[in-house]
């Protein structure tokens, strides 16, 4: 009996010290990373607090051992908390790159098999009707393959005149099969060229514009492409005039992929914009950071 | 159904969106049925119905995927008049039900040998309808069924649901994905929709709004909120009691109603 109410008391004695531990490191973090302003006016109000009540004493040792906790201690302290910060964040982000780089590679390995069948069945058409019309689309696909496939993708591929140029490739190579159907239009300035772009976006906006605006429609259409600098950001917009959006319509992994690849890489300075015009179609924008280069 | 084969050329109508393919059908047709004539060429859905009930081909080569109307739909309208062939690009779905359907396909890109043995199978059917002239209600039937097993596929029997909502802004119409929105919130006339970086406001009502989105991807927590349920972070209650829930990617905190409160009990 007399035992277990002993160990009781020395319990309740040790908790009491870890919790006085732990209050006093969160006061000693606090007083640390503090600034000295906001420290003056604890001070003052403490001071005040205690002469209200007619014992100073507590109130001066208080501003006392705080001074000297920030004095001897804080720079220290301070330095290693926001190391420890860093240390956490590095991680996480380290982390993140990793999974995105791993994430993309799974996303860039994707080349439509329609696409492929379609292109190779118009290469053999064209080699019995139109040899040099055949050489023409071969050599589209060839570009096309050179930049989408992740392995044969080389270094350097992620400005925007890269991506454009994948572009030009693969729209005419719809152009081929589409004829008169499918217009094209780009409006990227060639000082654009440089600025780092991620690689697959505008070609998944492009395959999108041709799948569900002009492939569905009658008439067919015009896929505009065009890049444009808005203050701190690079505004690059593929626009058809074809069938639009239906609410009801799954948004796809194209898009998905998009914005979670641009929430990797530029967090929540980056966005992809769809809007439907006035007069029809659809624009799909995306508004990243420009930067003249890539970093060395 | 078919005129009689003997004296008059059989005929074809060829329908694809993509004048290559259509190039290329020609030239394997010319050489191996040299006697058909291609009365006509289509180079989407509608012009092919309207062409086809024009020229009453006695073969119709429709391929599936066309503006306007789907090959599929072209032959629900001809079948009565032409025997179809069905031309599609690698798509399993559609070579398994023509398959179960005994249905004529040719897969793109078009071989010779294959033409040529479809060819020989068109003609023996034309030559056996002649002589019984049996109705051909088989074939509407089967259409039927790949037209539920085309479009059924991938969402059985899922009601569509709201995928985008639209807001205005400036001149244009924003699309903004369901999956982009954390929370909607109804705000005396208008409809708040918040995602990570923007808020919009619709007027579309939260009524509206409980009724055609998809239940599994939004909850209702509140009279005047529903929340997506793939950005909810936490759960929590404050001092009050009241359960108070965070999403990701806003500070906000959203009130659960009492009346909701069952969404977020502990296991």
């Amino acid at each position: 009996m007399r035992a277990s109410e002993i160990n009781r008391v020395l319990d309740f004695v040790r908790d009491a010290v870890n919790e006085a531990g732990r209050l006093w490191w969160r006061f000693f973090d606090w007083v640390a990373v503090v600034e000295w302003r906001q420290l003056f006016l604890t001070w003052f109000f403490v001071v005040v607090f205690f002469a209200l009540v007619n014992t100073p004493e507590p109130g001066f040792w208080f501003v006392f051992i705080s001074f000297a906790v920030k004095v001897l201690a804080g720079g220290k302290r301070k330095a290693e908390l926001m190391a420890r910060d860093a240390t956490a964040q590095a991680n996480v982000a380290t982390l993140e790159r990793r999974l995105m780089e791993a994430r993309m590679a799974a996303l860039q390995a994707q080349v439509e098999p329609h696409f492929l069948f379609n292109t190779l069945a118009l290469i053999g058409q064209l080699i019995e009707t139109d040899p040099p019309e055949a050489a023409r689309v071969h050599a589209h696909l060839i570009d096309y393959l050179r930049s989408t496939l992740p392995q044969m993708r080389q270094r350097g591929g992620a400005t925007l005149g890269k991506q454009v140029e994948l572009s030009r490739a693969y729209l005419a190579i719809m152009q081929a099969r589409m004829k008169e159907r499918l217009a094209v239009r780009f409006d990227v300035p060639d000082f654009l060229g440089s600025a780092p772009f991620p690689p697959m976006m505008l070609q998944t906006l492009i395959e999108n514009a041709i799948k569900h605006g002009l492939e569905p429609k009658i008439a067919g259409g015009t896929v505009a492409v065009r890049a444009h600098v808005v203050g701190a950001d690079l505004h690059v917009e593929v626009c058809d005039d074809g069938v639009g959006i239906d609410p009801h319509a799954d948004d796809g992994v194209g898009l998905a992929n998009i914005r979670e690849r641009l929430q990797l890489l530029y967090g929540g300075d980056a966005a992809l914009d769809i809007t439907t015009p006035p007069g029809g179609g659809a624009c799909a924008t995306i508004r990243l950071p420009y930067k003249m280069m890539e970093d060395a | 159904m078919n005129p009689s084969l003997d004296g008059r050329p059989v005929t074809a109508l060829i329908a694809d969106d993509e004048a290559p393919m259509r190039d290329l059908l020609r030239a394997r047709l010319a050489a191996v049925w040299p006697d058909l004539s291609i009365v006509a060429e289509a180079a989407n859905g509608v012009e092919a119905v309207e062409l086809g009930e024009r020229h009453r081909p006695d073969i119709a080569f429709l391929d599936i995927r066309m503006p306007g109307l789907s090959g599929i739909e072209a032959a629900k309208r001809l079948y009565a008049r032409s025997h179809i062939v069905f031309a599609t690009a690698y798509d399993q779905y559609a070579l398994d039900a023509f398959e179960q359907g005994a249905l004529d396909y040719l897969l793109k890109p078009v071989s010779a040998e294959r033409l040529a043995t479809t060819c020989a199978r068109v003609r023996a059917r034309l030559a056996a309808t002649a002589a019984t002239d049996a109705p051909p209600q088989e074939i509407g039937r089967q259409l039927a069924q790949l037209t539920a097993l085309l479009e059924g596929r991938g969402k059985p029997d899922k009601p569509a649901y709201l995928r985008w909502i639209q807001a205005q802004v400036g001149s244009s119409l924003r699309m903004v994905s369901t999956k982009e929105i954390l929370f909607f919130q109804s705000d005396e006339k208008y409809t708040r929709v918040q995602t990570a970086g923007t808020e919009y406001l619709i007027r579309k009502t939260l009524k509206e709004l409980l009724d055609e989105l998809d239940p599994d991807e939004f909850w209702r927590i509140h009279r005047s909120t529903l929340v997506r349920v793939d950005a909810i972070a936490e759960v929590r209650r404050d001092l009050r009691g009241r359960q108070m829930l965070r999403v990701r990617g806003h500070p906000e905190e959203l009130e659960v109603s009492r009346n909701h409160g069952y969404l977020f009990q502990q296991m």
